[in-house]
């Protein structure tokens, strides 16, 4: 047999195609998060008085600054500005590591010994949530870093960067999950 | 050829060393911190992890897409073998839907295949009072094996018409993500190992439902059933999103919502299903897993938490999941039955819609799996309403499906035959669902064989008979070859028989008392012949399957070449030749009218550029634009 | 016209035939509670109306099968496309039947829960665990293995497990319910019926599920107060002292043993 190969959609075509994908994705991931939300809800945890918020508070500060940069950096690439795109996704990258930083090097380490323990009451929902949205901004970082290599090897136009709306995209999804995240974990008991 | 040339036999092998490594990885990390170094269930699941990784990475699922993340340009999937003979693409990763259709129908069958040995095996066990084969253990295994090969085999086996259909029917080329497709399909086997590998890990005691704190204690099998159950999901997410897109995005011209092929619809109810709900499950198994390697208490009262959520969320997932198994069974029926009744659809709409309802309706009902469970009180009696009203959207299919009988012209060959089969078998299923939905019937009813027979009327008329009915339909579309009539008859007989003989015995006995997941039963309860009537129909549903096989591999091979469209359908993809070219349609074709005015003069459905017809039906262009 | 009535004789004559079948074999275990008789009275209902649409539905199958065979290769139907009215009728005509069993439902669930008036109910606390059920009247300061009770008072079972899920059930009683590690759950039936039942665990608890049984006693209520009476003369123990010992479940075949199987991690 021999090889076929068959003509893709159009490029105006793919990229509806590609934009209902990524939200139907965001629509079933945010199940995912929900469900946490309504474990942490459900199990009526009750929140420790000790919980660091200044921590909390700055990291989420740092995230939603984030969202910013990323939004910037989408637009330079629409508008063709490759060096603010390549600066303003680094910045968002860098960020994305201080929040990591922060929740998994300062706070899981912290958490012992203010009482949350893994493996019972508080702590339960603290660590699941806070793990699986850590999660996510790892794989976000990890997509940017793709995304800002590619950048630099000149892989995007302002008339083709799917690779970089798709990542944008995806980062604010994961800043709007902080965003139920942060009151349900840090301000309500 | 070599026998490495092909993805299958790569991914498994990479997964096994993969598996070895992760697991001594963690034997090591365990070691230098100072742990004990060998504990089982950290180590399994670290090798599970990457065990699945290496899978992948050596089938070469995801070759194009580290190509395209290292900065190539998206390039166009490539179809066919790059060598090798024609049949080594269904063993290696391949972006064409009906390369992926036919791999997730054979898939369905050998999952079907192991989960009936599983049956069998219980039906050894069970035909007499008292332990004579298997331990207690070993049987709970096999119940619990069961039921999710069989789940598996219904997810995994709608997956199969669905991606073979859909873009033929919509007139579209392929998926509008094949490589994500193929991802989707090349999860199955992986996930579909994990679970069997339970049976030789200490095996699991909890049914197919995996209830905590049950599920939290029992031995290392447990966890290898909670993560296959895990990628079956994924691979069913990923493929919803596929179906979705595809159906919104890329019908053809003139292929509007009310004119799409009814099984089309039954797609957009059950993909809508798969994407916002496997999460449930996936997250409830995800807990108990976190809770037995962690010491997470999701589900532990002494650490703060409570069994029941779990049953909340694994529920929230598998009561709509039900009507992931049959809403494309009852699409087929609804497919076929105007082609054997040369009659229109009647309510076309009603039917169309009637399974979004279903699908919307399916998601206020989990509770009614949970009445004898500690469920909050005050929701009792809505769970109770939201799961009776099911019955009227159902209900409108079943008339819908009457009506189009009405003065038809009925002809019955194997296909019809397992879609009548399927109307009555189902009925019996839905019937004996309203006590259970009634919750004072259920305080009797739950945990009974009462609901085994009732589940297995549901899946085999809702799924198990429209899917064979579905795979003779269109066997002579996929191979170019005709099946043999005389087997399939056959088959159909035993399978109607054998059901029959399987469940009612299990109906009568579970009224009387027989529990579910049971090893074993008081003679004095007098069971043993009800017991023996369920084994001979499980023994002839067997005979049958093996006649189907059968069937399906000679006539493959040596059946009568089949006409383009032995049917006389109107669907779009009976009009292409068979099996279809690579590339589906030359060009879209055009709808220009309804899909099923069968017995209308000079009506058309579609109208294909270039490639001919086959004659019969597209005959005038009425009724256009 | 012909053909309604045709139809209308196949669809009833099956149905009454179905109907009558269904409810003169006995189909559930004679009843030994007063909660089973609304609940059976409910499953006569349904089956009646099972009956009815199973008759309807297949009754119309089987006419369909002979009288629209087709014919000739090329005999097409008639195109028929749909019909407002009957669509109509067959969505709120299920809708009716349905929200009348959800009615006729909800009744009998109220009236087999509602609580027996004035403190006049039995109390029993019962304690599931792998794989025995234990029992302890804290009026009566009783505890055993075996679970005894009056007949024709309301026995009110609070129960609780020790280690995973299981299910309270008597066949006879019809009502069930699962008794959950770390919260209480209730259920009231009223014993109607002298003799011995089995209580069967219907929650798979483990390895010896199967075997989680326990005898129920249905007494007259004076042989019930002398049973109580000689029970507390010979305890020695009293309320609140320690746990009943573990017992030692014995599986025909397996030789089960609490100990050896409770937790195989
Ligand atoms: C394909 C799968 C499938 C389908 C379609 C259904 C359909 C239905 N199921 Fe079933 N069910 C299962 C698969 C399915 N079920 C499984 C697997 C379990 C067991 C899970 C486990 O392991 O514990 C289960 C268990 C189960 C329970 C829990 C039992 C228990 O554990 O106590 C309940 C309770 O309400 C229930 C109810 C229903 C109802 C009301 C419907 C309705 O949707 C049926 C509606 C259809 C009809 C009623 C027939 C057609 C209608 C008409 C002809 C119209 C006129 C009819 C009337 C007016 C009544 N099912
Ligand atoms: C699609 C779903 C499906 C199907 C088709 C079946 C089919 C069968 N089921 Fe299953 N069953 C379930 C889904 C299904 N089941 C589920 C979900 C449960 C609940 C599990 C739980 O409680 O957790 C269950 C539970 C269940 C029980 C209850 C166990 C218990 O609670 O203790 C029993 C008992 O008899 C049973 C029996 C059977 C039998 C005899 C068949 C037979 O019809 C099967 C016949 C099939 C075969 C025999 C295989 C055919 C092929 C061959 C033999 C070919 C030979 C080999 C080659 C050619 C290579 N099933
Ligand atoms: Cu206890 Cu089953
Ligand atoms: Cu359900």
């Amino acid at each position: 047999m021999t090889d076929v190969v068959i003509a893709a959609p159009r490029p105006a075509a793919r990229l509806a195609l590609n934009r209902l994908g990524l939200w139907l994705f965001f629509l079933s991931e945010s199940m995912i998060f929900l469900i946490l939300l309504t474990t942490r809800f459900y199990l009526r945890l009750e929140r420790p008085p000790e919980l660091n918020q200044v921590l909390g508070l700055a990291i989420t500060s740092i995230l939603l600054l984030s969202s910013l940069t990323a939004f910037r950096a989408e637009a330079a690439m629409a508008h063709g500005d490759r060096r603010a795109f390549l600066r303003h996704t680094l910045a968002t990258m860098v960020l994305g590591v201080l929040f990591l930083l922060g929740v998994v090097g300062f706070e899981w380490r912290e958490a012992p010994h203010m009482g949350i323990s893994v493996q019972a009451g508080y702590g339960i929902a603290f660590f699941s949530m806070t793990g699986m949205h850590a999660l996510h901004v790892l794989s976000g970082v990890l997509l940017l870093l793709m995304v800002y290599l590619n950048g630099r090897r000149g892989a995007y136009s302002p008339a083709s960067y799917w690779g970089v709306e798709a990542t944008v995209k995806y980062w604010h999804f994961v800043d709007v999950v902080w965003v139920f995240f942060y009151p349900a974990l840090y301000l309500v008991s | 050829m070599r026998i490495l040339s092909l993805g299958l036999v790569r991914g498994l092998l990479a997964g096994l060393a993969g598996f070895a490594a992760g697991a001594g990885v963690t034997a090591l990390a365990r070691a230098v911190s100072g742990l004990p170094a060998w504990s089982a269930a950290p180590a399994a699941a670290v090798g599970t992890l990457t065990g699945l990784v290496a899978y992948l990475l050596a089938a070469g699922v995801f070759t194009d897409w580290i190509a395209w993340a290292r900065g190539a340009e998206a390039s166009d999937p490539r179809h066919g073998p790059a060598h090798g003979p024609g049949w080594t693409r269904y063993f290696n990763p391949d972006p064409s839907h009906k390369v992926i259709g036919i791999q997730y129908t054979v898939a369905s069958l050998v999952l079907f295949v192991i989960a009936g040995i599983m049956a069998l095996l219980m039906r050894l066990e069970l035909t007499r009072p008292g332990l004579q084969v298997l331990s207690p253990q070993t049987y709970n295994t096999a119940v619990g094996l069961h039921g999710i090969v069989m789940i598996a085999a219904i997810l995994v086996g709608i997956a199969g018409p669905i991606n073979y259909l859909v873009p033929l029917m919509i007139g579209a080329r392929d998926m509008a993500f094949p490589r994500l497709n193929a991802l989707s399909f090349w999860l199955v086997p992986p996930g579909a190992l994990l679970v069997v590998t339970s049976l030789f890990t200490g095996g699991f005691n909890t049914g197919w439902t995996g209830y905590p704190p049950l599920g939290a204690r029992d031995p290392l099998g447990a966890q290898f059933f909670y993560s296959g159950v895990f990628l079956v999901g994924l691979s069913s997410i990923l493929g919803a999103i596929n179906f979705l897109t595809t159906i919104f995005r890329m019908r053809a011209p003139g292929m509007t919502l009310f004119r799409l092929p009814i099984f089309v619809w039954a797609t957009l109810a059950t993909a809508l299903i798969s994407l916002t709900a496997t999460q449930f499950i996936a997250m409830a198994f995800l807990m108990v897993v976190l809770e037995r390697l962690l010491g997470m208490g999701f589900f532990d009262p002494a650490k703060g938490g409570n069994p029941i959520l779990f049953q909340h969320v694994f529920w929230f997932y598998s009561h709509p999941a039900v009507y992931v198994f049959v809403l494309p069974g009852l699409g087929i029926i609804s497919e076929l039955l105007p082609v054997f009744a040369r009659k229109p659809l009647f309510g076309y709409k009603w039917v169309a819609l009637s399974s979004v309802a279903i699908a919307v309706m399916g998601f206020f009902v989990w509770g009614h799996h949970m009445f004898t469970a500690g469920l909050e009180r005050p929701l009792i009696v809505p769970f109770m309403i939201t799961t009776l009203l099911v019955a009227v959207p159902t209900g409108v299919k079943f008339f819908s499906w009457l009506a189009t009988l009405w003065e038809g012209r009925l002809s019955f060959e194997t296909p019809m035959l397992f879609v009548l089969g399927a109307i009555v078998i189902f009925l019996v299923g839905g019937l004996t669902g309203m006590p259970n939905g009634i919750v004072p019937t259920d305080l009797a009813l739950q945990d009974t064989w009462w609901v085994v027979a009732h589940l297995h009327h549901t899946m085999y008329g809702g799924f198990v008979f429209p899917f064979l009915a579905a795979v003779y339909f269109w066997f002579p579309k996929v191979t170019g070859r005709m099946y043999s009539e005389r087997l399939g008859k056959w088959h159909f007989w035993l399978m109607l028989v054998g059901v029959f003989l399987t469940t009612l015995p299990q109906f009568r006995i579970g009224l009387l008392g027989m529990r579910r997941r049971v090893a074993d039963y008081d003679a004095a309860l007098g069971f043993e012949p009800a017991q023996l009537g369920t084994t001979v129909g499980g023994l002839l549903v067997g005979l049958g399957t093996i006649l189907f096989l059968i069937n399906l591999v000679r006539s493959a091979r040596r059946g009568p070449l089949a006409a383009p469209n032995p049917w006389r359908s109107r669907s779009p993809e009976w009009q292409l030749c068979s099996p279809p070219p690579e590339e589906n349609y030359a060009a879209p074709p055009v709808v220009v009218g309804g899909p099923y005015d069968y017995g209308v003069a000079g009506s058309a459905y579609v109208r294909l550029a270039e490639r001919p017809a086959t004659g019969a039906l597209t005959t005038g262009a009425t009724g256009g634009r | 016209m012909k053909r309604v009535l045709a139809l209308g004789a196949i669809v009833g004559s099956m149905a009454a035939a179905l109907a009558l079948l269904l409810l003169r074999v006995p189909l559930l275990p004679s009843p030994a509670s007063a909660e089973a008789q609304p609940i059976d009275r409910l499953f006569g209902l349904l089956a009646v109306i099972a009956a009815i649409i199973f008759a309807i539905v297949t009754g119309f199958l089987l006419y369909a099968l002979v009288a629209f065979r087709r014919r000739t290769a090329a005999d097409e139907g008639r195109p028929l496309h749909g019909h407002a009215g009957l669509e109509a009728l067959w969505t709120l005509v299920p809708l009716a039947i349905v929200i009348g069993l959800g009615i006729q439902g909800g009744r009998v669930l109220r009236d087999i829960t509602r609580p027996a008036g004035g403190g006049d109910a039995l109390e029993v606390r019962v304690q599931g665990l792998q794989y025995a059920w234990l029992f302890e009247y804290p009026d009566l300061g009783i505890r055993s293995t075996e679970l005894r009770l009056p007949a024709g008072r309301p026995v009110l079972l609070r129960l609780t497990a020790r280690d995973v899920i299981h299910s309270f059930w008597v066949p006879e009683f019809r009502v069930k319910q699962d008794a959950v590690p770390g919260m209480e759950t209730r259920l009231k039936v009223t014993p109607t019926r002298v003799g011995e039942y089995q209580l069967a665990c219907a929650e798979v608890c483990g390895v010896g599920h199967s075997f989680m049984r326990a005898k129920v006693v249905v007494l007259e209520p004076e042989v019930f107060r002398e049973w109580a009476a000689g029970q507390v003369a010979q305890a020695t123990v009293a309320p609140g002292a320690p746990q009943v010992e573990q017992p030692v479940v014995t599986a025909p075949g397996g030789g089960l043993h609490a100990h050896t199987v409770a937790g195989t991690r």
